[in-house]
């Protein structure tokens, strides 16, 4: 595997942060990350809009496999220098159902999170909406 | 002074002797750990090894020269032979405290080598066409 693609909805200001400190990270696999409101993800990934990356976090290899909500998490982590040792506790069979519940609310309740942690006072959106949230843009709003 | 030298002696001999024996068993059965974990680098590993036992000797042996000035001086051969007891079991338990330490330091090489080359802990959910 040379790299992982994470797909991520870049309307969230959480999963916009927390993109940001990923992409911080020291790497053994490199981390790409797709907006899922980028218009040529099903180009892209054929077939991925079945999997409904709306809904739990996706985690794309260069040669294919797909993970999905926990399982994306935990690849995620893996693909860090400092965190793969976390990876491999939260595979563990005992640790899996409680990391796949909060991995699942946590997704599910992503905008309000968001709202409670950042905020959304008419100076936080106008200053969200005024820039984009990654460089090329595409991750705007 | 006839025994307090040869308390000296003694005390030295035995402690250096049992220090060369736990050092070379490390050294001969710790290669192994690092071997693995330096992911069969033997070049390395033997290097790390050498200079493991390197600090092993310096601490160990500075240690027991350190203390040989200490304690009561015997008096006649009963005293010197518990004082020996003393010191040497002193010097045997630093001994096993730096050799549990260096097997920690062993382990905790190799563990990090395991996570740095585990495979992915989950399989895939699903495949999409490679891009």
């Amino acid at each position: 595997m040379k790299t992982l693609t994470i797909l991520y909805d870049a309307r969230c200001a959480m999963c916009r942060s927390i993109r940001v400190w990923l992409s911080q990270q020291a790497a053994y696999v490199p981390l790409i990350f797709v907006p899922l409101q980028d218009e040529h993800l099903e180009d892209r990934f054929p077939g991925i809009g079945a999997l409904k990356p709306g809904e739990e976090l996706i985690a794309i290899a260069d040669t294919g496999e797909v993970w999905r909500g926990v399982n994306g998490w935990i690849m995620t982590l893996w693909a860090l220098r400092e965190y793969r040792n976390w990876s491999l506790r939260m595979s563990h069979p005992l640790l899996k159902p409680f990391a796949r519940s909060i991995c699942h609310g946590v997704s599910q309740n992503r905008l309000t999170i968001s709202r409670w942690l950042f905020g959304h006072s008419p100076e936080t959106a106008a200053r969200l909406l005024a820039q984009p949230a990654c460089e090329d843009g595409t991750c705007a709003r | 002074m006839n025994i307090i030298i040869t308390h000296h002696l003694l005390y030295l001999a035995l402690s250096v002797v049992t220090t060369i024996w736990v050092a070379s068993t490390l050294h001969k059965h710790g290669r192994i750990f690092l071997v693995d974990a330096f992911h069969g680098n033997e070049k390395l590993a033997d290097s790390v090894n050498h200079l493991l036992v390197v600090g092993f000797y310096l601490i160990n042996v500075g240690f027991v020269v350190f203390a040989v000035k200490y304690g009561d001086r015997p008096t006649d051969f009963a005293t010197m032979l518990e004082s020996l007891g003393t010191k040497v079991g002193c010097v045997l338990l630093i001994l096993g405290v730096m050799h549990f330490l260096n097997i920690y330091v062993f382990n905790t090489m190799r563990k990090n080598a395991v996570i740095r080359h585990a495979p992915p802990p989950v399989g895939p959910d699903a495949y999409v066409a490679r891009h």
